[in-house]
């Protein structure tokens, strides 16, 4: 299998070059070239949602995308949210609420939190379940996860303003 | 990245490490010159093994290993928990489909697989049995081999096992008291009515992996093990090596439930990295960790007798688990599922028997609540049948049966540590039982139901070191699953140390340094260990204040330990200086430990009571839709005592959990057989809960009773509100439509098809 392809990205606000063959994922290639452990490979099949990773801002499951195909693109995982070891307002929200057990699904579920507060500052009930329901949570049952989300909605202006 | 990140009190020690994602899983060890395993399985359910060729494989660039039966050299072929009749690589048959016929490692997965594609292997297929029915039939094939089967152990008054009782019988268990046909011919009805319970499968995002490397004459592994110690002497036992020869680290583990306890893919990345000559990392797919172990699916017959006035007399129950192919913890299980058929109640005769049965499917292993909610599911649903069928209320019958606080399980047990009436009451208060609407579709249904906790066999051992500078390390062998133990174990150091929670690290899990520990399941972290590490934090104080005492002159009794300081009266001094005063700047450790363990009693039927007992209420009502067999949840009310929280948020968060994960299997989750394959086989076909199933009239009520035996009077928590999800209900859809579902999950179809059958019968009181 030849690396032969090179894709220039942005991740977490850097310029880089990935290289890759046409079936090499981005996920793998933010494990394996970037280090960035916080993007998790769980069902690789683009079900469970734990390869979340926001592409030009959408969710996107980062095990069913292929490098090749994102030439240009703005990739944020996980590791772009805190600054200096401050959490973000959604990574403090999940920290205030433990809304977490073994750690697995959280980067996906913060990123994919993070991004439903940018389509839509004030979500509602409904539209929050659907949002989540994308992703697959096996420890929490949710219950914490929607604390999360509730205290987010009652200190909103602190998401958006991205200030921690 | 831990600078800055406010604590609060609340906060789990693991918080930043896996909300700011730099904890470190066991998916993410990486060993230089580290190759890449993946395994060849057996497409048939049953088959016996004519030959495998691996010669292209071996040829393959970039393969550095192959390993088949053949390479099964100088070591076991087999491993198991009591009993070792699991092939690490088939060698005579295959006994389900996923079976592991061989192994690669190569330089990368992408080569492994294409190398497994050339693997050659001839079957001669044979029958196979994919059920119980079928595996107790008079034709069955055999699929377990009586040889294997080790003694049964010595149990207290009342229990006892048989090994290999009969054909594709791994284990029976028997519990029994009294003389039950006796009893049955002074009850005034005995009622007799089978139950089916599910096989779901564990679904931990963090997929089956470990890393083994040899390194001189040591083997070191980094797997998710819940009980590393017990893999690590597996190993040493597998390999034909010293327990010292094995070292076994601990990451952090993406979920469990039971499923990465005990040996999984270990043996063979070892078994690969040897042959290699470098280290070799295994990682499952999501949908291979189907094909290596899932709940046990069990089908319970219970008859019960009763006096007309509700009174519980006498209960016979035969219990026959699905084992799957290989024994694993099917004898564990027969254990626990027979031992809690009594549910929460007294009875004056009890005979219960319970068979692990094996089929040719994947194996039944470890499975959070441990036979109690496949014995909760008949318990609880009988106990409604029984109230309608002699006119008695559900709810008057439970209390009028259920055992007091501190009334024994059974002769020989401690006592109950909860007041199950209370906690009864407060779920019944909350969802306005009394009040409840009936006859419109709609209905309310209770259970209650307990499971014995702490394990047993289990000393748990903890130390302490701690800094001239207040900063503490605590070894234990407690393994953080997600479950919050870490934060929970820190906080009792924290708590009697007078100390901030953040001056308590929890050491990293590493069998050369950690002290023993039997594993971590039974809900015992919080309370076993946490008694031992108690114990530990008293010691340590002790230490210090003898230290500075003596360094001070100073009598001991006067003194106190406030945030590593020493205090006489207004006096204050730090530990710090005192350690400058007696050795000058350097630093120091103070070490303490503590130990604990329930003492054996050989008048208890396990040979050592049960340190307490779980406890799970729920109440449910629900509407049901008479056409189309749906069961809408309009509110689920689950309770369960912890005792005394140690960390709110992660016992609340565990009742929470458990009971939500329930649910899923009370109403859709469930693995399915055809033809002896596997058709819900990954994460596409086998539904779990997702957000958008979390009922809004979820509620769950935390308790603290408090008369929990372990640290503040705590106790474990978490797995009572796996036991009283399904049966509630079920009880809600015989309350809302007179029809009774007997077997899980509780689909459309099945509640039509209740409904249809109770036409014409008397309606429920």
């Amino acid at each position: 299998m030849t690396d032969a392809i090179a894709t220039d990205v942005t991740v977490n606000g850097r310029p880089v070059v990935l290289a890759g063959s046409t079936a090499t994922t981005l996920a793998d290639a933010l494990r394996a070239q970037l280090y960035l452990t916080g993007v998790k490979i769980s069902c690789d099949q683009g079900v469970c949602g734990a390869c979340t990773v926001l592409v030009d801002g959408a969710p996107t499951a980062a095990c069913m995308t292929f490098l090749f195909t994102l030439g240009g693109c703005s990739i944020e995982t996980i590791e772009s949210l805190s600054t200096g070891g401050r959490p973000h307002p959604v990574q403090q929200a999940f920290i205030d609420e433990s809304a977490f057990q073994c750690g697995f699904c959280t980067p996906g579920m913060v990123m994919l939190v993070k991004a439903l507060f940018e389509a839509h500052p004030d979500p509602d009930d409904a539209t929050v379940r659907r949002w989540l329901s994308s992703n697959v949570c096996r420890c929490t049952g949710y219950a914490v996860i929607f604390r999360a989300v509730d205290r987010l909605r009652r200190t909103r202006s602190a998401v958006t303003d991205g200030a921690p | 990245m831990t600078g800055g990140a406010q604590e609060q009190t609340g906060d789990r020690t693991d918080a930043v490490d896996k909300v700011l994602a730099g904890a470190m899983f066991v998916s993410d060890v990486a060993v230089p010159g580290m190759l890449h395993g993946k395994v060849l399985r057996s497409p048939h359910p049953h088959a016996r093994l004519v030959k495998v060729d691996a010669s292209r494989a071996r040829a393959m660039p970039g393969v550095s290993a192959v390993a088949t039966h053949a390479d099964l050299v100088g070591m076991e072929r087999t491993t198991g928990w009591r009993i070792r009749d699991w092939p690490i690589l088939a060698f005579d048959r295959v006994r389900y489909a996923g079976d592991v016929v061989a192994a690669v490692a190569a330089v990368d997965e992408a080569t492994a697989y294409a190398a497994l594609e050339t693997i050659e292997v001839e079957y001669e297929v044979l029958p196979f049995a994919a059920s119980i029915a079928d595996a107790l039939a008079p034709d069955a094939p055999e699929i377990f081999d009586p040889a294997r089967a080790t003694g049964a152990p010595r149990y207290g008054p009342g229990a006892r096992g048989v090994s290999a009782p009969e054909r594709n019988v791994c284990y029976r268990y028997v519990f029994e008291k009294g003389n039950v046909a006796e009893a049955f011919a002074r009850c005034d009805h005995v009622f007799e009515d089978t139950f089916t319970f599910s096989r779901a499968q564990h679904f931990h995002l963090e997929p089956h992996v470990s890393v083994a490397e040899w390194r001189s004459n040591r083997l070191i592994v980094w797997s998710g093990a819940q009980s590393p110690f017990l893999l690590r002497d597996e190993l040493a036992t597998i390999f034909h090596i010293d327990q010292a020869q094995v070292r076994i680290h601990v990451p952090y583990v993406g979920g469990a439930f039971g499923a990465k306890n005990p040996c999984r893919m270990e043996a063979l990345a070892a078994l690969l990295a040897r042959l290699a000559g470098r280290p070799v990392r295994i990682c499952l797919t999501f949908d291979e960790s189907f094909l290596t172990v899932a709940q046990h699916g069990a089908i319970l017959t219970v008859k019960t007798g009763v006096r007309r006035d509700g009174t519980l007399v006498a209960r016979e129950s035969r219990i026959q688990l699905d084992c799957g192919a290989y024994s694993d913890a099917g004898p564990h299980v027969c254990e626990k599922a027979g031992f809690r058929m009594p549910g929460v109640y007294r009875w004056e005769a009890l005979s219960t028997v319970c068979d692990a049965v094996m089929t040719n499917t994947v194996p039944g292993g470890p499975y959070r609540g441990f036979g109690g909610p496949q014995a909760s599911w008949a318990v609880e649903s009988q106990l409604d049948m029984i109230a309608r069928r002699i006119g008695i209320d559900p709810y008057a019958m439970r209390v009028k049966n259920m055992l007091a606080l501190r009334e024994p399980y059974v002769p020989g047990e401690s006592g109950i540590d909860s007041d199950l009436q209370a906690g009864l009451d407060l779920v019944c208060s909350r969802l306005d039982y009394d009040g409840r609407e009936r006859g419109t579709g709609r209905g309310m249904g209770l259970a209650v139901g307990m499971k014995d906790g702490g394990g047993q066999n289990k000393p748990a051992q903890a130390r302490l070191k701690a800094t001239p500078d207040g900063q503490i390390f605590l070894h234990c062998g407690s393994i953080e699953l997600g479950q919050g133990a870490t934060s929970a174990l820190c906080e009792i150091v924290a708590r009697v140390l007078r100390m901030p929670r953040r001056s308590v690290v929890y050491a990293e899990i590493d069998t050369d340094v950690t002290p023993y520990d039997n594993g971590t399941r039974s809900s015992s972290s919080g309370t076993v260990m946490g008694t031992a590490v108690e114990r530990a934090a008293r010691t340590l104080r002790d230490t210090v204040l003898s230290f500075a005492a003596q360094t001070l002159g100073w009598d001991k009794d006067a003194l106190d330990l406030d945030a590593w300081h020493v205090t006489r009266g207004s006096e204050r001094v730090a530990i710090r200086d005192l350690i400058n005063r007696t050795f000058g700047r350097t630093g120091f450790d103070f070490e303490a430990k503590g130990e604990f363990s329930m003492p054996q009693d050989f008048q208890a039927p396990h040979n050592a009571q049960s340190m307490f007992w779980e406890c799970g209420w729920a109440g449910a009502e629900v509407a049901v839709d008479r056409e189309t067999g749906e069961v809408q949840i309009l509110r689920l009310i689950v309770s369960g005592d912890c005792g005394v929280a140690l960390n709110p948020a992660a016992a609340h968060g565990q009742e929470e959990s458990n009971a939500l994960a329930s649910l899923g299997q009370a109403l859709f989750e469930h693995l399915i057989y055809r033809d002896g394959v596997l058709v819900t086989s990954g994460p596409l076909t086998y539904r779990v809960l997702a957000a958008t199933d979390v009922p809004a009239g979820f509620e769950m009520i935390p308790q603290e009773q408090g008369y929990g035996p372990g640290p503040f009077g705590a106790k474990g928590a978490g797995e009572g509100s796996l036991l009283v999800v399904a049966a509630a209900i079920a009880n809600a859809i015989d309350d809302a439509v007179g029809a009774r579902v007997t077997a899980l999950p509780l689909s459309p179809e099945r509640v039509l098809a209740a409904i249809a059958s109770s036409a014409g019968l008397q309606p429920s009181s």
